[in-house]
């Protein structure tokens, strides 16, 4: 019993500790770059977006790989992926599915045992994940009923393939990066600190946050209310999934249902 | 869980069938399956049992919200959902802390039970552990106490040095630790001190992979402080047992010892008397034939001699009771010390004893130059006298009997040594208590039993010691030390340790 046997000395690391600075700071230089040189049409409008998806989401999976101890070098790697995947999605729509390209890395990475501390790599139960699809089942046919009868946004196949194509944004950018992130490395470090509630509130809150600060979303007064209730509910409950289940698997699925049933709604 | 997801689906489909909408008085069946959940499920259950509600009600309120503003019907729905939650996080809460009561409760009865037995410190707190480890729900557990010296652990060998454990008995508060930093999933630990009259003697620890709550810390810490005190009063009761068993058992061996002493001074009194009557009736006899008889004057001497030897024994004997005496009122031995020469005392004590007796060949080895010792020539006198008596009483005829006097640093040790059946092994430091007979040796001889006590006590009373070496068949050797301090001595006898 640790208690017993195992020498006791009160935590001494920061709660940000081994965050990839440089790293960090090299993409917010880039895209920087990047959309001054969109500014100056030195480069076509498509770039920024390129830019910062990649800073974006690159930050956040590099920083979660970074605090798993992964290594500088699976960091660069996993943001390079996600930038490439973000420049051929541009090119043509079957270039999204260079996003798959992150979520292999990332599996390789989880299956070599060296993202455990994140949630991945470990064994997980068919049931668990199962509950994880529920959740995620639950809430987008929740989303789907609400956003129609309330906003009139009904659910569109016409356009198929943009959908496709967001969801594999979703799947290889988007969840995996957020799970990964605020799951994964902010919410296990904060419980390792603090209560579940505690934790789960940080790691809410921050979710919630960078949705609203992402130029993506639409700025409509209806949309941003129903995005802080959705994503509050979904990074509570993915929070609650990990603690429950010890795998960061059941919230990957929950999340990637939910934002595959919101990309159905073509929100623009 | 599923009979109430099930319920707030059939009276949302319900309410959305009806026509009166969001208002529709079905809707405060929604109160069933919320306080179901929070009886079942506490504060937790309840709260996400009214959240739920409100969920599956919003497509149904919301547009309706959208449409029409905040009508009355609105508004009763809205209020409905908030009573809603209200009612589900309370009564949730309620039957949480009634749960938590009687568990508590529950634990303290498991605490008395099992302490409440005579098992070692060691068993209660491990028959303690595994009730504890059913009733509080941790991954592990573990409890220590003090015992002594010793720390008594349950659920683990040993408390480390500089462990939470160890940290926690060192500073008598209790310590959470939020992650132990060794599995993939935060896992707790919390130790508290099992406190008995304020001090902490023993610690609980406990260790899960989630929530260790703030309320069930401070219940751990409840349950900590009446371990401790259940335990302080098992130890005391044990205690109070081996007491009573100890004094029982102390009183036994008292009783017998009286018993046994009683016994021996009996045998002493018949002993003695034989003893006494032996050079008496010797006296009688051989006095009355002087009296009454003309005899020639070679036996006259003869029987002077003998009558002499008679009397001198008698003294002895009587001057051994007197100092017997004096011991057993605590007293020592009335000394008159002066300086004096072992080897002509040797010499002569050991002529008197080969005029007396031609059935043993006693010899004498003394050092050349020993040093004179501070002694009252009469007790030392007695001393070897009792000594060689006892080596010739209990060695056979023609075998040799050796008093030798050596020089050690600062003390002269003389020893007297027989070829006697010796002394067993088990009941040689047993011959200097006043009455005692080696079992084998009473009946070879006769004797009192008191003067090997008497040589102890004479020794003592001139600040030596006195040693038996035997060894069964080959023989006994009884060593005096004497001290012989290297001043000059005075002229003058003193007199020394008067009691």
């Amino acid at each position: 019993m640790w208690a017993l046997d195992q020498p006791y000395a009160p935590r001494a690391e920061h709660l940000l500790a081994d965050t990839p600075l440089a790293l960090l700071a090299a993409l917010a230089a880039g895209a920087a770059t990047v959309a001054a040189l969109v500014e100056l049409a030195v480069l076509p409008a498509h770039a920024a977006r390129v830019a910062g998806v990649t800073a974006a989401h690159g930050a956040l999976l590099a920083t979660a790989l970074a605090w798993a101890r992964a290594g500088v070098a699976s960091s660069s790697v996993a943001v390079s992926l996600i930038g490439l995947a973000a420049a051929t999605a541009q090119i043509s729509p079957l270039g999204a599915l260079a996003y798959l390209g992150p979520g292999l890395w990332v599996g390789s990475l989880a299956a070599r045992g060296r993202l455990t501390s994140l949630g991945l790599g470990t064994a997980v139960s068919p049931g668990r994940v199962a509950a994880g699809v529920l959740v995620g089942a639950g809430l987008s046919s929740h989303l789907l009923v609400s956003a129609s009868r309330t906003l009139g946004l009904h659910v569109r196949l016409d356009q198929a393939l943009e959908v496709l194509v967001a969801i594999g944004y979703d799947v290889g950018a988007n969840v995996l990066a957020g799970e990964c992130f605020f799951r994964g490395a902010l919410f296990r470090r904060a419980e390792r600190r603090w209560s579940f509630a505690a934790a789960s509130t940080v790691a809410t809150s921050a979710y919630v946050l960078r949705y609203l600060v992402d130029p993506l979303l639409p700025k409509s007064v209806e949309l941003m209310i129903g995005a802080v209730f959705y994503l509050a509910l979904l990074g509570a409950i993915n929070c609650w999934l990990l603690s429950w289940s010890g795998s960061l698997v059941p919230g990957l699925a929950s999340a990637s249902i939910f934002f595959a049933a919101y990309r159905t709604l073509g929100v623009r | 869980m599923s009979l109430v997801a099930a319920a707030l689906v059939a009276v949302t489909a319900l309410i959305a069938l009806d026509e009166s909408g969001p208002a529709s008085l079905i809707r405060h069946a929604y109160l069933v399956p919320v306080v179901a959940a929070a009886l079942r499920f506490g504060a937790v259950g309840g709260g996400l049992a009214a959240a739920t509600a409100a969920l599956l009600s919003a497509p149904l309120l919301l547009p309706e919200i959208e449409r029409s503003g905040l009508t009355d019907e609105a508004v009763e729905g809205l209020v409905t959902f908030a009573v809603l939650g209200l009612v589900g996080v309370l009564s949730g809460a309620l039957r949480g802390r009634a749960g938590r009561h009687r568990r508590r409760y529950e634990i303290l009865v498991t605490i008395q039970r099992t302490l409440a037995g005579e098992a070692p410190l060691d068993q209660a707190l491990a028959r303690l552990r595994a009730a504890l480890a059913d009733r509080l729900r941790v991954d592990e557990i573990a409890l220590v106490a003090r015992d002594g010296e010793r720390l008594a652990v349950a659920g683990g060998e040993c408390v480390a040095a500089r462990s939470l454990v160890a940290r926690v008995l060192d500073t008598g508060e209790p310590a959470f630790v939020s992650d132990t930093g060794h599995d993939a999933r935060p896992r707790r630990a919390f130790a508290t001190p099992l406190i008995s009259g304020g001090y902490p003697v023993g610690v609980l620890a406990v260790e899960r992979n989630g929530e260790i709550s703030v309320g069930e810390r401070a219940a751990l810490e409840t349950i900590g402080a009446h371990v401790g005190v259940a335990l302080e009063n098992a130890r005391l009761a044990s205690r109070q047992r081996r007491f009573a068993a100890e004094l029982e058992e102390r009183v036994a061996a008292v009783r017998r010892e009286l018993e046994e002493l009683d016994r021996a001074k009996s045998a002493f009194v018949a002993i003695a008397s034989h003893e006494l009557r032996t050079p008496l009736t010797a006296l009688q006899g051989f006095s009355e034939i002087l009296a009454l008889r003309r005899l020639p004057p070679e036996e006259v001497t003869r029987l002077a001699e003998v009558m002499r030897r008679e009397a001198r024994r008698l003294a002895r004997i009587v001057s051994d009771l007197l100092d017997l005496s004096r011991i057993e009122r605590g007293l020592e031995p009335a000394l008159c010390r002066v300086p004096v020469k072992i080897e002509p005392t040797i010499e002569a004590t050991v002529d008197l004893f080969r005029q007396w007796t031609a059935t043993h060949l006693i010899t004498t080895e003394c050092e050349p130059s020993l040093p004179v010792v501070d002694a009252d020539p009469d007790a030392l006198e007695r001393v070897l006298t009792n000594l060689i008596s006892n080596a010739i009483k209990y060695s056979p005829a023609g075998s040799a009997v050796r008093v030798g006097a050596r020089a050690l640093a600062g003390a002269v040790a003389i020893e007297v040594a027989d070829a006697g059946r010796g002394i067993p092994a088990e009941v040689v430091h047993r011959v200097f208590e006043p009455y005692y007979r080696v079992p084998d040796a009473a009946g070879a001889a006769h004797g009192t039993g008191i003067g090997l006590a008497v040589v102890k006590a004479l020794v003592e009373a001139h600040g030596g010691t006195v040693r038996v070496d035997s060894a069964p068949t080959i023989g006994t050797r009884v060593t005096v030390v004497l001290p012989a301090p290297s001043g000059p001595f005075l002229d003058t006898p003193r007199r020394s340790r008067v009691g």
